[in-house]
């Protein structure tokens, strides 16, 4: 066994281990967990490590060779998604752990939080690696009954917006599965590097193609199958929002592409790829608009999160015209810019909210005492979610562009100019709003002033969470100068056809 | 198949479509999920006609029973929502018998049209082939705890997970007692239960070389369980810690996932059995598997945190 | 098995529309799993037409039986909890954390 299936090996089961630990013993979770995500972090290095040195492999689980058996493919994308998860998932251990929950406070148990969190990390990293259709079918239930769970533990108005995520995603996962069916009674296999040989582009096919299509769409809540993602993303916890915009909703594009550049490549005509760009299109002015509306700071997040998604979809018109490296590159930086910067948005989010006692955007302003560094974090991330030089938001939407110039897909470069500007829109406001001297209606919001008077100075808590923040934030900023020469390791992977 | 066999699969597809359209339909609640209940029972007859079952032990012991009772027993904290009469259903929705029954004529002729087209090659020599070194001789327990066994952990991580969700929303809002109580129900359960006992056992021995195994083992017994707690037995998951209640119900989901790593250290593979014990480390997983599969569906059933004082008085609204 | 192809296409059907159609959380729960065994329907069928009979297929019907009770549980415990908030009895100790909620 080498290193990087060792390091594989330990991102898929250390997880489930700790989560049941956690279960278990649950005066020790708080402890079991932060180890685990340290290993966790740590083997995804490791795997990163092995897979920039080495080239990408498989590993036939259970010794079975497809078509028979499941296979894992450890790639550059891979890597780096895995990578993704455990930084969110870090940051959000750190965030969670240093915020210290008391059982008197919280709406339900907070024992729970820490498996069904594990959980649901232990799934995602299970997702990542899968090559094999059925298998992301059950790795994609994991993740949802991990992520309803973690939603509705945030009481009464979250257990409304879990069932309505819940019922949006199994019905997503029925027709993906639909589509499996489908794939499995043509050719026998579900194995997506075999498929990519052995699928025809024929009617099966692409009925097969749009139903899967369908079902990652509704789980990646892209335009217009959008709906369920504000209420469920913003009434969560921070992390749990964080994990959910930063690394859940980035699984289905990541499957998506996966899908669509591998078993589906004959089918992604120009105009297949025109439709999903222009769902793309719409989520980019449809979610910056409704961004730009939203009064509450975590709404404001969560709708970035389907305008910022929606970037990303341009992955496929500009795959269909010819500069599909290009185009994966940027659509992959921009997936992992956006799920670090976003997690940090959410995580500062946490903080500035707990400060201020409010959602609001307008009672942002005042006394910023003691939460500097939080500000600071979601300057940086949001910096990156604009796309500012030298961010991984920049090098990502570059990238695109580079490839709707070179495929002479100008309409697409348009797109992507006036989506960064309604980024920039939406997210100064934020800004704009917490440089003010002091709300505008103080004389409405007592406890807010209370806390404005008090100073409400950084408690260890406070300073805790806020790291996690920043660092996820430098981590975007960081994507931005490791990206180019990553590049060629984002490009490896096994099943995809340039 | 003859053409007995051709009226009998015509009938029993009425049928399922006749209840399947009173589940999703029916004025009332209780009969929409009494709908369910027997449109699960009569799916397991269809499993048997086209030769699967495992499936069909299964589909009657989880689709209908489990669900059955965890539909059962959430009915009644539920507002008693009483529907349209069958009458306004057939007048008001006009609209419905114009626009959306051709449209949906069309489109399943079309599904159906598509399906009847697949050439269905199927892995059936593949797994044949293979079945000598899985340790094994029933193909389906071999796919299920040798070549996709990843599916197997991660499925019954879902249960798992799905415990841990319930329990997390706390206790459960009402007891575990039945819609409509009946006087037999007690009695019938407690001289039941041994006997879904006994199948479970007769299922799961039989598992690795005939239909049966794990999983109707599990989902028999749970079933049984399920019908214990609506006979008004006590739930035994008392403590405040749950005792080692917690450990029970993760450890299926411990042993195959410590399986998997064993494989790969002793040089193979994740989920590699070294080939001397592959017979043995099944059967072993194959027992684990399904006892747990049988906990976790009454751990699910309780419908939330089992709480020492939420069971003692047992108030119903 | 035509009859059992046709089956799976209405079954799929009356399910989608349950699902669009129902107000009701408990009914479109049911909806939702008359789809999945429309689907799962459709699988064994695709084993049953391969020669020889193919034991795969039925293998992810069975994990997908047990995951659609897994998914229905943790629905129903929700849709009890939603249906909860509006009876009127009232609910023991839910406090949403300070800062937390969102309106």
């Amino acid at each position: 066994m080498t290193a990087g299936d060792a390091a594989v090996i330990v991102l898929v089961s250390l997880p489930h281990a700790a989560a049941i630990a956690g279960f278990v013993w649950p005066s020790r979770a708080v402890t079991v967990s932060l180890i685990s995500a340290a290993t966790l972090m740590a083997a995804a290095l490791v795997a990163m490590h092995a897979v920039a040195g080495y080239g990408a492999w498989r590993h036939d689980v259970g010794g079975w060779e497809a078509p028979l058996g499941i296979g894992w493919t450890i790639d550059g994308v891979a890597c780096a998604l895995l990578l993704l998860t455990a930084a969110v998932g870090l940051a959000g251990s750190i965030h969670h752990a240093a915020a210290r929950v008391r059982p008197s406070t919280a709406a339900h148990d907070p024992r729970y939080f820490w498996p069904l969190w594990l959980f649901l990390w232990g799934g995602l990293n299970a997702l990542f690696v899968s090559a094999d259709l059925f298998n992301i079918f059950v790795t994609l239930e994991f993740v949802t009954v991990a992520s309803v769970g973690l939603i509705a533990l945030s009481g009464r108005l979250a257990q409304a917006a879990a069932w309505r995520y819940l019922l949006a995603t199994l019905f997503g996962s029925s027709v993906y599965l639909l589509g499996v069916a489908l794939i499995y009674g043509r050719v026998a296999a579900l194995d997506l590097p075999f498929l990519a040989q052995a699928l025809p582009a024929d009617l099966v096919g692409m009925t097969a193609a749009s139903l899967v299509t369908i079902g990652l769409l509704l789980k990646g809540a892209v335009f217009p199958l959008h709906f369920w993602l504000p209420s469920a993303h913003a009434r969560a916890l921070p992390p749990v929002s964080a994990i959910l915009s930063g690394v859940v909703v980035a699984a289905a594009f990541y499957l998506l592409a996966r899908a669509w550049l591998g078993p589906f490549r004959e089918l992604l005509t120009p105009a297949a790829g025109t439709a999903l760009g222009l769902l793309g299109a719409g989520a980019v002015l449809w979610g910056g608009l409704l961004a730009l509306l939203q009064r509450h700071l975590k709404r404001m997040i969560a709708y970035s999160t389907v305008s910022q998604l929606g970037f990303c979809m341009l992955l496929f018109p500009l795959a269909a015209a010819g500069a599909t490296q290009l185009a994966w590159t940027g659509a992959m930086v921009v997936l992992l810019a956006h799920g670090l910067s976003k997690a940090a948005c959410f995580l500062a989010a946490g903080v500035i909210v707990r400060h201020h006692r409010s959602g609001r955007v307008d009672a942002l302003g005042g006394c910023q005492q003691g939460i500097g560094l939080a500000w600071f974090a979601f300057a940086l991330a949001a910096a990156s979610l604009v796309g500012l030089p030298p961010t991984g938001g920049f090098v990502g939407k570059w990238w695109l562009a580079q490839a709707a110039i070179n495929s002479g897909a100008y309409p697409w470069l348009a797109l992507l100019v006036a989506g960064t500007l309604l980024t920039a829109a939406y997210l100064w406001r934020v800004l704009e709003a917490a440089i003010r001297t002091g709300p505008p209606d103080e004389a409405r919001r007592p406890a807010a002033i209370a806390a404005h008077r008090e100073g409400a100075p950084a408690t260890p808590s406070d300073r805790g969470m806020m790291i996690a923040a920043l660092g996820l934030a430098l981590g975007a900023v960081a994507v931005g100068a490791a990206a180019p020469p990553l590049a060629p390791v984002l490009s490896s992977a096994i099943g995809v056809t340039w | 198949m003859g053409l007995v066999g051709q009226v009998f699969d015509a009938l029993l597809a009425i049928a399922l479509v006749w209840l399947a359209w009173q589940a999703t339909r029916a004025a009332d609640l209780f009969r929409a999920v009494v709908s369910f209940i027997v449109f699960g029972l009569l799916m397991a007859v269809a499993w048997v006609r086209l030769e699967a079952p495992d499936i069909a032990l299964a589909e009657a012991a989880i689709g209908a029973g489990a669900t059955g009772a965890l539909l059962l027993s959430a009915l009644d904290r539920l507002a008693p929502r009483r529907g349209r009469s069958w009458a306004r259903v057939w007048r008001a929705d006009a609209r419905t018998w114009v626009l959306w029954v051709p449209a949906v004529m069309a489109l399943a002729g079309a599904l159906t049209a598509a399906a009847w087209q697949l050439p269905a090659p199927g892995l059936g020599a593949v797994a044949t082939g293979a079945l000598e070194q899985s340790g094994v001789d029933h193909a389906v327990t071999a796919v299920l705890l040798n070549f996709r066994a990843l599916d197997t952990l991660l499925e019954i991580g879902v249960l798992v997970l799905a415990a841990v969700a319930v329990w997390s929303m706390g206790p459960a809002p009402a007891a575990s007692a039945p819609v409509m109580p009946s006087p037999t129900l007690p009695m019938l359960g407690r001289t039941l239960f041994p006997v879904f006992v006994l199948v479970a056992a007769y299922l799961l021995w039989r598992g690795s070389h005939a239909p049966g195994g794990a999983f109707p083992a599990g989902a028999v017994l749970g079933a049984g369980g399920i019908l214990m707690l609506l006979a008004g037995a006590q739930p035994w998951i008392r403590s405040a810690e749950h005792g080692p209640w917690r450990a029970i119900l993760s450890a299926g989901f411990a042993v195959m996932l410590f399986a998997a790593i064993v494989g790969a250290l002793a040089g193979g593979a994740f989920f590699e059995y070294p080939a001397a014990i592959a017979s043995h480390a099944i059967l072993v997983l194959e027992v684990t598997a399904g006892m747990s599969i049988a906990l976790l569906l009454f751990a699910v059933y309780l419908r939330g945190e089992p709480h020492p004082a939420a069971d003692t008085d047992r108030q119903r609204c | 098995m035509l009859i059992y192809l046709a089956l799976a296409s209405v079954l799929f059907v009356i399910g989608l529309h349950g699902l669009f159609t129902a107000r009701n959380l408990l009914r479109r729960l049911l909806s939702l799993n008359v789809l999945t065994t429309a689907v799962f329907l459709l699988l064994v069928v695709i084993a049953r037409k391969a020669t020889p009979l193919d034991p795969v297929p039925h293998a992810m019907v069975l994990t997908g039986i047990v995951i659609a009770v897994s998914t229905t549980a943790v629905a129903l415990a929700l849709v009890e909890r939603i249906a909860l908030r509006h009876s009127p009895e009232p609910e023991p100790s839910a406090s949403t954390r300070p800062g937390e909620e969102d309106a």
